[in-house]
């Protein structure tokens, strides 16, 4: 079953995300800070990464998510937003901003579900 | 054709000269008294008229007067046989512009009508240029009047543009706005290509409209790059009195401030907005799971969930009760209830108030104010609300069994109030954040403390409304005291 890592600031988010993906039959893994995120991430290789776009810096999410690129990790990124439009960063899916998707928090279970199995399906394809 | 017109009382010299001029092509008319000749000659724009100085009904000079009273511009003759210095003085005073002596030769009189006529000329070329240059607005600049010194020194920018793009009106704001400070500029110069885009638009839109349409158009402009000189221009078309296009006048104001203060609040409701729903979010993702039948969950963990959510409902009435503080202090400023406070007596209330979280956490409150403090003129809500935030901050960032140390004293015209914790600290970088809103100091001990992040920028706002100065000193890991100064005589 693919691996997937959530990484979000908010324990309550990360639980209820992991919960809504376990019962789906993903594996699951959790950080609480990017620092613990980038471990995690290059320790057990997910298939997929969860990641919030804000956690104690507005774009921390953000320049998480261009380490990865930088140090070659390509999983795919499901990013996690509750304010599309915040101070002074402006998301589109533009090269800039190296993720695979957008969400706005909150996701209901059937959508989260649904774009993690997209995001799967394409990386899948990709290979 | 030039037109002459001869007043004279004697019937030769009205025909001699009559057939004089017309046989050099000229066109006359002929008056034989004082009144015709006044009638004539107000009524019709005569080029030249000889006037005959003695006549039975009017003197000619009395005619004189009459006729360029109605016409300045003509020019006029004195003709006469009795030659007199004082008449001389007299007619020329009165806007005569020869003096003709009778008896005269066709020559002599020939070569006065010819120097009349020059003079005509020259008047009437200078008059059209005058009037064309009005009609082109650049007049205006050279207009001594004190309301040009007044638009001179205005703040705003004024300038005007006539219809062919010429500038012809200018103050100092304008160019200064305009960033044309290093460009030499003057009146009279194609200006359209010099100015920023958004105004060559609007201006090109009026001059080439059919209709005038007394309507102003703006546009925001920034001149210096990352919103250093934002300025608003208006356009608005100038007529002429016939009701047509003259040009536009176009004012600039200096709307730098607006803007920043525009962009502080748009990120300041994202900041809030971004707050809101981070605890909604996590309610409704714990809802979505209980709701959600393909979800199964046992009770215990139903409850943990609902218990969770119960949680962030109550930070998120928290903190709209904090924005909600913030919003009416900011009306408040105004409509004070300012009396005097004790504020000795304020902390010991609020210490009482907060009795039961200083039990929970086993901490140690040591108090020295000085015997006797002046009161302060202030609104007691607020003062109440500064010393409850920073002492809930003092018990929340406290370790077990910790302690907190209070001083208040009288410092020249301030009273000065020293709180100070056990507890975690702060970094450097989190001390510079401390009092922005929504700052919250995150770290590895600060897991798991709740709070909106609006406590100490309240706590700010209110020192700062008072003209006092808060100060925080903090040695991470061990401790933070919060200074504030509050001046004795506020009003």
């Amino acid at each position: 079953m693919p691996l997937i890592a959530i990484i979000d600031d908010d324990p309550d988010i990360l639980d209820a995300s992991s919960l809504v993906l376990k019962s789906k039959g993903f594996d699951v893994i959790t950080a609480l800070n990017p620092n613990d995120g980038f471990k995690i991430v290059v320790e057990k290789k997910p298939d997929l990464i969860i990641l919030d776009v804000m956690m104690d810096e507005p774009d921390d999410g953000f320049f998480l998510a261009q380490k990865f690129r930088k140090e070659k990790i390509q999983t795919p990124i499901l990013m996690y937003t509750s304010v599309s439009k915040t101070i002074g960063l402006d998301f589109d899916k533009s090269e800039m901003v190296p993720v695979d998707d957008f969400v706005e928090k909150p996701i209901s279970p059937d959508e989260l579900v649904d774009k993690v199995v997209t995001l799967l399906k394409k990386a899948e394809e990709r290979k | 054709m030039v037109k002459i017109l001869v007043i004279d009382d004697e019937k030769g010299i009205r025909l001699g000269t009559q057939r004089l001029l017309e046989e050099d092509g000229y066109l006359v008319e002929t008056a034989e008294n004082g009144e015709q000749g006044i009638r004539l000659g107000t009524s019709i724009n005569f080029d030249i008229i000889i006037i005959d100085l003695k006549m039975p009904d009017y003197d000619g000079l009395e005619v004189l007067k009459e006729i360029k009273k109605a016409f300045p511009n003509t020019i006029c003759f004195i003709a006469t046989a009795y030659a007199s210095y004082d008449t001389a003085i007299q007619s020329t005073r009165l806007g005569a512009f020869g003096y003709i002596p009778k008896p005269f030769t066709p020559e002599e009189f020939i070569y006065q009508i010819e120097l009349g006529i020059k003079q005509r000329t020259l008047i009437l070329d200078a008059e059209n240029l005058k009037l064309e240059r009005e009609a082109n607005l650049l007049e205006i600049a050279s207009e001594k009047s004190r309301l040009n010194t007044i638009i001179k020194s205005i703040h705003d920018g004024v300038f005007v543009i006539n219809k062919s793009g010429e500038l012809v009106y200018y103050n100092y704001a304008a160019i200064r706005y305009l960033n044309l400070a290093d460009i030499k500029i003057e009146i009279g110069d194609s200006i359209l290509y010099k100015l920023p885009l958004e105004i060559i638009a609007i201006i090109d839109k009026i001059l080439n409209s059919d209709k005038i349409l007394l309507k102003t158009y703006t546009s925001q402009i920034e001149i210096l790059p990352n919103n250093e000189l934002v300025i608003e221009a208006a356009c608005t078309p100038v007529p002429n009195p016939d009701g047509s296009l003259a040009g536009v006048v176009i004012i600039l104001s200096n709307i730098t401030q607006f803007k920043k203060i525009e962009l502080i609040k748009s990120q300041f409701v994202s900041m809030v907005a971004h707050e809101l729903k981070t605890p909604l979010a996590a309610v409704q993702g714990f809802i979505n799971i209980i709701l959600d039948d393909s979800i199964s969950i046992n009770d215990e963990k139903r409850k943990d969930y609902l218990i969770r959510s119960n949680v962030r409902l109550e930070s998120l009435t928290a903190l709209v009760n904090d924005l909600l503080d913030i919003s009416r202090m900011e009306i408040k400023t105004k409509q004070r209830e300012i009396e005097d406070v004790d504020i000795k007596n304020i902390i010991i209330n609020t210490l009482q108030l907060l009795e039961f979280e200083l039990k929970k956490k086993d901490l140690f409150v040591d108090s020295s104010i000085q015997k006797k403090i002046s009161n302060i003129k202030a609104d007691y809500n607020e003062i109440t609300r500064l010393f409850t935030n920073l002492l809930s901050n003092a018990i929340k960032y406290n370790k077990d069994k910790g302690s907190i140390f209070i001083t208040v004293n009288e410092e020249n015209n301030f009273i000065c109030i020293k709180i100070k914790d056990t507890g975690i600290g702060l970094k450097q970088e989190e001390r510079d954040k401390l009092f922005n809103e929504f700052y919250r100091a995150k770290n590895e001990k600060t897991r798991g403390i709740s709070g909106t992040g609006l406590g100490l920028s309240i706590v700010k706002k209110i020192v700062e409304s008072y003209h006092g100065k808060i100060e925080v000193e903090s040695v991470f890991g061990y401790g933070t005291t919060f200074i504030i100064h509050l001046p004795i005589n506020t009003n």
